[in-house]
């Protein structure tokens, strides 16, 4: 009998297979093709009628060992890892949508993702349309004939807002309508597609998978929960009609990820197999270091105000608090009044590096309207909930008392 | 027995009691959970697996999306 492990054991057991001569990491299978010995062997993998590798482009050991892992962590279903977090949603929305179709998403968005919906899929007669996640009866009513996809994240990046994912699932469900949803800023550590009531999940593996800022990556999970079989998708119907339940990945991998290319790179596929063991640990530092920073900044008489869904008077502690079990994630913002004091603040941290990217085990900051928001107009920052005073906090592993130090004398400073 | 599993002809032993699930367990056939199964031209539904018998001369195809191409 098979045992059945839990989510911490899944973490660094999830998928594992025996490797050559005992080894117990995954090994880096480096290589770009795969020989078979005969032709018709090589037909059946082509065909489909037997499982083996092609091409990395495709498919790789290495990867599918984190696949396996990822899909096991969300409560089970089939993953396709990417090159990037933003492969993961490019993927998974083409492999969905149509010219015509329109994406129904969340305003409260990372930039890039905004970028992609609004800019780029636009211009290939794919248009979104942007609702705060947090107006449920504004969902419903905003669905219409050409809707093909609910899309939010679970905690908004930058806005660290907190949706209710569930009730968003079954506003699309009632419409026939597939949920995806980016939990980058949670992890399946704070809740899982089941939780979520999720039909697909996407994600930057690049943060708190990877959890040491060594890796660029993101992952596609389909749950396999959604029923494509609907007169609103009739390109997955030879997709359904064969693999069922799983339809959506098989149309993911038999024609968007195998076209547009993003796959994962190998090497990069070993290091998250590794990052990822540690995420159960490392959440609950990142939770404990940003409530304890939030609670700090509060008090302190620099600070005008700060945004983290942990704090009691927050709006989002109800919503948080019942989806994510008590933990609110490592993602927060402050703000000192004005650009020019946010600059004084980040230039005093000494401890906290200023860069773009969060979930790393080290402290991080960013402006977000000078840099990762800087091409959006006064409009859209508002839908952002991005301020010129704001400053975005990605708490790290460190001890909390050096993270609260780093910015009293940055703030005490200005 | 003789039964046909992706084109090919091939011998099985008796067994009264096995499901399309344990052949999958007795062929050793690789990732389980995504495998499709096409029994005698239909696809079957995957709860169908442990509840469906094996029978001579039964035509049966395993289909992954997992490695190939189209």
């Amino acid at each position: 009998m098979t045992q059945t492990l839990r989510f911490d054991s899944l973490l660094v057991h999830g998928g594992l297979e025996p490797g050559p001569a005992g080894a117990t990491a995954v090994p880096i299978v480096q290589s770009s093709s795969f020989a078979y010995g005969s032709a018709e062997a090589l037909e059946d993998v082509f065909r489909g009628r037997a499982a083996g590798h092609v091409y990395t482009r495709l498919g790789n050991p290495t990867t599918e060992a984190l696949e396996r892992r990822l899909a096991l962590l969300e409560g089970g279903g089939a993953a396709i890892a990417t090159a990037s977090g933003m492969a993961a949603i490019t993927t998974a929305v083409l492999t969905i949508l149509r010219a015509g179709d329109e994406i129904l998403s969340s305003s409260s968005l990372f930039g890039g993702t905004f970028s992609l919906f609004r800019d780029t899929l636009s211009n290939y007669g794919i248009t979104a349309r942007f609702v705060d996640p947090l107006d449920l009866d504004g969902f419903r009513s905003a669905i219409n004939e050409r809707t093909r996809l609910l899309f939010v994240e679970t905690i908004g990046n930058p806005k660290v807002d907190v949706p209710d994912v569930p009730a968003l699932a079954r506003i699309a469900h009632d419409a026939g309508l597939p949920l995806l949803v980016d939990s980058t800023v949670t992890s399946p550590y704070l809740a899982t597609g089941v939780q979520l009531e999720a039909d697909i999940l996407v994600y930057s593996t690049s943060k708190y998978i990877n959890g040491t800022g060594t890796t660029i990556g993101g992952a596609i999970i389909d749950r396999g929960v959604f029923d494509w079989n609907s007169p609103r998708f009739p390109h997955f119907e030879q997709y359904h009609k064969k693999y069922r339940a799983f339809a959506f990945t098989a149309r993911a991998r038999k024609l968007v990820h195998k076209d547009v290319g993003a796959c994962a790179a190998p090497f990069n596929s070993y290091l998250l197999t590794e990052g990822v063991q540690t995420l159960a640990l490392r959440m609950e530092r990142h939770c404990a270091n940003a409530i304890a920073l939030a609670r700090f900044l509060a008090d302190h008489p620099k600070v005008a105000w700060v945004s983290y869904p942990g704090l009691e008077d927050s709006p989002h502690y109800p919503v948080a608090t019942r989806l994510y079990g008590g933990r609110y994630g490592g993602l927060l913002t402050f703000g000192t009044g004005d650009k020019a004091s946010a600059f004084k603040v980040i230039n005093g941290l000494k401890l906290a590096k200023n860069l773009a990217n969060i979930g790393d085990a080290k402290t991080l900051v960013i402006h977000p309207a000078s840099t990762i928001c800087a091409d959006y107009n006064a409009e859209e920052k508002g839908l952002m909930g991005v301020t010129e005073d704001l400053i975005r906090v990605s708490t790290g592993i460190e001890d909390s008392r050096d993270i609260i130090e780093d910015f009293k004398q940055a703030l005490d400073a200005i | 027995m003789t039964i046909t599993i992706n084109g090919k002809e091939t011998v099985i032993t008796e067994n009264p009691g096995r499901t399309i699930d344990s052949l999958l367990e007795e062929l050793d056939v690789s990732q389980r959970l995504y495998v499709t199964v096409e029994l005698n031209g239909e696809i079957l539904d995957r709860p169908a697996y442990v509840t469906t018998p094996v029978n001579d001369a039964d035509v049966i195809e395993f289909l992954y999306f997992m490695g190939g191409g189209r």
